[in-house]
């Protein structure tokens, strides 16, 4: 079988699965959250397509196919166009290092965290050019938010996706997961408690979701960065954006809540992911129907006088519980 | 001359300076097509604001003059469609006030009972619409959001068991009340207020502790007690800067005397201090309506026969000024009677119109996000501002 | 900004006003309550705990949707829905006697009626009524003597085409016979607004024939 294939299109296979499941895993993810926000604040949600409005994904994706794409006259037209893309891109990537299960993943690289970090705040290249080439103030005002917040929230992200790292003494994904066999980090005392709440704001923040949406903020630049985008480009953001936090659902997954450990036979195990994952995704999702937004400079000093130290002296005495515990 | 109102004008620099103008309005999620604040912002801080209305003027004082008594009650609902019993209540105390005409203590009780549910649908929308501006249609804000809407649901539900209509209803007529309570309303209208009165206390959980929340209303948008007197601002706002100012206490019409409440009062004059002051209010109103309904009395709810024909109600040469005190603050209606069976000219006075005109002085030297909720605190329903 | 007319200084409150209302107007203060501190971290937390309590209790509790085309909502008895016209019960002529008191009484102007005169009572020649334009503040039903214009409890008038919404008399009589009567008529409100015993010096109006 894989051998009468040629090795770069053996290759190409995975990702490709890889790429498709998580473009279809999106269009279901925005039912799931439209449902259960729906739920959460009394209402049915989305009900007419299909039974119990399954088929509601489907109808919007092609809603957006046939949308007209306009691009506005004074935007710059290659930087307007090139956006989606850029910010699609990283999104996706991080799914690459990823293991859904023992050995079951895309590239299990030695030092897969750092590539999902590094990747993962690429976005922002993306979110910049959509709001600078749009030529709208609105779109211009949220670039620049998205700078400030994004890079603000990165390193309490790093700081607290670390934590694990140390305790697991391996950059490399599948090893942290390995390592919590025994016991989850998301309930090593204290430290690991702790990590996952940081973790968990961080990605709220770096996801860009209430309370910290300040980047969208409808009620005060209409939809930000996106604001003139229309059509196919708007779906490829809303998709990029959807992929991100799924793939920092995963990485949560991962990284504190035993990846794929969990009762029953071993095949099941890319199933614990993915329903850890979605436990965290509605972790975020509720949160997110939960809060009204904060303000830029609110949430700019959340990140560098609270979160960034608290962060840091996780670190810190992680390092030293590590190195104290080796010693004993 | 106050001091804040230099800053409000600026000259726009369109020449490539570190100003932005920036238009919130007309068309802008906040101010769907009825209001445009033209912000000059220094990065995210707004340097001036120019608020412009009049997108939503209907001729309202003019379209008074050519409807006779027995009409323009069930049109003054259109001015605060939000409120819409404040208006109709504001206009026939004016026209009874010339004509002298009595009301019977049945209509006056009625009365306050819809005011009052008024009241309290009133700031359930304000809550709403609040929390959304400050928390995104997607977001905890759209939450409160349904929240709100979901309580407030039930009062129209009682206010079409009572008239039949949900939004604008002709409950009030000169001498009275249209409608009587059918059967089983008081009993749905106790169970409905006790059932939102322990409501309001999960917004107040969801709301009032919540850090988020507490950060962005609280030192927002301070109106100073001095600032409040000389703009005349009205209502939860003036209220909420510390002055103790409610006409149904300082000026008790329709029986208001013989009920017991409290007037809330803050002194911060931020937006907190609105909420608390309006979160205090909801509790006072369902207060109000629990004893009225104690001791509604029987009898007539009109001194005058029903509506026969168009011109039925004439008023006597005059005019008067009456006022009442609306969810949003003080609705008053200035009325010139001539003998005939229209008034001869008509004035409202707006409580969103006064209170909006706060918004140039408060908002500089604030984020860009704290004007959506400055004037989500503020409450215009611009219905009343451009009548 | 030309500030030239300030407003008046509202009325002093501290000053004895009311009579009635034991309570005094009284000031909350400025602090609220539990709020205080909201950057003590244990604060933070009860607080995050409690709201997204607040959520989670109503993600258990029954949606209040009402799926509308295929359910429907039970409308109370005062609804006031879509205009329409009645026969007589007894009769089964049509009530509507072309007097226009209801064309007179429309605030928007939307009824038009002529009348017919026969030898024993009058008729409607033509009724029309532009309910794209109406208020529904059921001001005609109120006045109409012989209860011939009545509302519906419906508010079934969604069209594609406006000129479907202005309703001639023969529509406005199917829709009488299509729907569900509300419970208002003229003669019921009228019996219900009237005092029992008018002072009827005091009126300022011309009786005008009105009995309750």
């Amino acid at each position: 079988m894989t051998a009468a294939l040629p090795s770069w299109l053996v290759a190409l296979i995975g990702p490709f699965i890889v790429l498709n499941a998580v473009i279809g895993m999106v269009t279901y993810v925005t039912l799931l959250e439209r449902k259960f926000a729906a739920r959460m604040q009394s209402r049915i949600g989305p009900y007419r397509v299909g039974p119990h409005g399954l088929l509601q994904p489907i109808a919007d994706a092609l809603k957006l196919m046939m949308k007209e794409d306009i691009v506005p006259r004074t935007a710059d037209r290659r930087v307007y166009n090139l956006a989606p893309i850029v910010f699609l891109i990283p999104c996706m990537l991080i799914f690459a290092t990823i293991p859904f299960a023992p050995g079951l993943g895309v590239a299990d690289l030695n030092i897969g965290i750092l590539f999902f970090l590094a990747v993962s705040s690429m976005e922002i290249v993306g979110l910049f050019m959509a709001g600078w080439g749009s030529n709208n103030k609105y779109a211009l005002l949220s670039a620049m938010r998205a700078v400030n917040q994004i890079i603000s929230y990165d390193l309490p992200f790093i700081f607290a996706a670390l934590v694990p790292v140390l305790l697991a003494g391996s950059l490399k994904l599948s090893d942290i997961a390995s390592a919590q066999a025994g016991l989850w980090f998301a309930f090593y005392p204290v430290i690991g408690q702790l990590a996952f709440v940081f973790f968990i704001v961080s990605t709220l923040a770096a996801e860009n979701r209430v309370p910290f949406d300040i980047l969208e903020a409808e009620s005060e630049l209409v939809a930000g960065f996106r604001v003139e985008y229309s059509g196919m480009k708007f779906a490829l953001i809303q998709l990029g954006e959807y992929a991100h936090i799924i793939g920092s659902s995963f990485l949560g997954a991962v990284l504190f809540l035993g990846a794929w450990a969990g009762p029953g036979p071993e095949w099941l195990g890319p199933l614990w992911l993915l329903l850890k994952a979605m436990f965290l995704f509605l972790l975020i999702t509720w949160v997110r129907w939960s809060f009204v937004r904060i303000r830029v400079d609110q949430i700019l000093t959340l990140s560098w006088k609270v979160l960034m130290p608290a962060t840091l002296l996780l670190l810190i005495s992680t390092a030293i519980v590590v190195v104290w515990r080796a010693g004993v | 001359m106050l001091e804040t109102a230099k800053t409000s004008r600026v000259e726009f620099d369109y020449s490539g300076g570190e100003r932005l103008m920036m238009n919130m309005g007309p068309q802008h999620p906040s101010a769907h097509g009825v209001f445009r604040a033209i912000l000059t912002l220094e990065g995210e801080t707004i340097a001036g604001v120019d608020a412009v209305i009049g997108y939503l003027h209907r001729c309202h004082e003019k379209l008074s003059e050519t409807l006779t008594y027995a009409q323009y009650p069930s049109i003054a609902s259109k001015t605060d469609y939000v409120a819409a019993m404040t208006s109709e209540f504001a206009y026939v105390l004016a026209a009874e006030q010339i004509g002298k005409i009595e009301v019977p203590k049945r209509a006056q009780y009625l009365r306050v009972i819809m005011a009052e549910l008024q009241r309290v649908a009133s700031h359930l929308l304000w809550l709403g619409t609040w929390c959304m501006d400050m928390g995104g249609a997607l977001g905890g804000g759209a939450t409160v959001f349904l929240y709100c809407i979901r309580e407030r649901e039930m009062i129209l539900d009682l206010f079409e068991m009572l008239v039949g209509a949900r939004l604008l209803y002709g409950f009030y007529q000169v001498g009275g009340t249209r409608y009587d309570i059918p059967e089983g309303w008081e009993r749905k209208c106790r169970e409905t207020i006790d059932f939102i009165d322990q409501r309001i206390g999960e917004y107040d959980a969801l709301l009032e502790d919540n850090p988020f929340f507490f950060a962005r209303a609280k030192g927002v948008g301070v109106i100073s007690r001095e600032l409040a007197e000389d703009v005349g601002i009205a209502g939860p706002l003036l209220r909420g800067s510390g002055i103790a100012f409610d006409l149904r206490r300082a000026a008790p019409y329709s029986s208001y005397e013989d009920f017991t409440f409290n007037v809330p009062v803050e002194t911060a004059g931020d937006c907190f201090a609105r909420y608390r002051v309006r979160m205090v209010e909801f509790r006072e109103s369902i207060k109000i309506v629990r004893q009225v309904l104690d001791r509604l009395p029987p009898g007539p709810i009109s001194s005058r026969p029903g509506l026969k024909s168009v011109a039925q109600i004439r008023i006597p040469k005059g005019e008067a000024y009456a006022r009442v005190e609306g969810p949003r603050g003080e609705v008053g209606c200035y009325l010139v009677a001539d003998g005939s069976a229209k008034p001869y000219r008509m004035k409202w006075r707006g409580a969103s119109f006064s209170n909006l005109s706060v918004l140039p002085h408060i908002i500089p030297g604030h984020k860009v996000a704290d004007v959506v909720a400055i004037m989500g605190s503020v409450d215009p329903v611009f219905g009343e501002v451009d009548r | 900004m030309s500030n030239a007319t300030l407003p008046t200084r509202p009325i002093n409150p501290t000053s004895p006003t009311s009579p009635g209302g034991s309570e005094r107007t009284r000031a909350t203060g400025t602090t609220p309550t539990r709020a205080a501190s909201p950057t003590n971290p244990v604060t933070i937390v009860r607080a995050v705990a409690k709201a997204m309590w607040v959520t989670l209790v109503n993600l258990f509790r029954k949606p209040i949707t009402v799926h509308y085309p295929d359910q429907e909502r039970t409308y109370p008895d005062r609804y006031r829905g879509l205009l329409a016209l009645v026969y007589e019960k007894d009769t089964g002529e049509e009530a509507c006697i072309g007097c226009r008191l209801c064309e007179y009484v429309c605030p928007p102007a939307v009824i038009k009626v002529e009348m017919l005169k026969s030898e024993k009572r009058n008729y409607a020649k033509s009724f029309s009524l532009e309910l794209y334009a109406c208020e529904f503040c059921e001001l005609c039903v109120q006045v109409c003597p012989t209860d011939a214009i009545v509302m519906m409890k419906s508010f079934d008038l969604a069209t594609a085409d406006r000129r479907e919404m202005l309703l001639d008399k023969d529509r406005l009589h199917a829709i009488g016979l299509q729907y569900q009567q509300s419970w208002a008529t003229g003669n019921l409100l009228r019996a219900m607004q009237g005092p029992p015993k008018m002072a009827r010096a005091e009126e300022h109006a011309k009786p005008a024939g009105s009995d309750a």
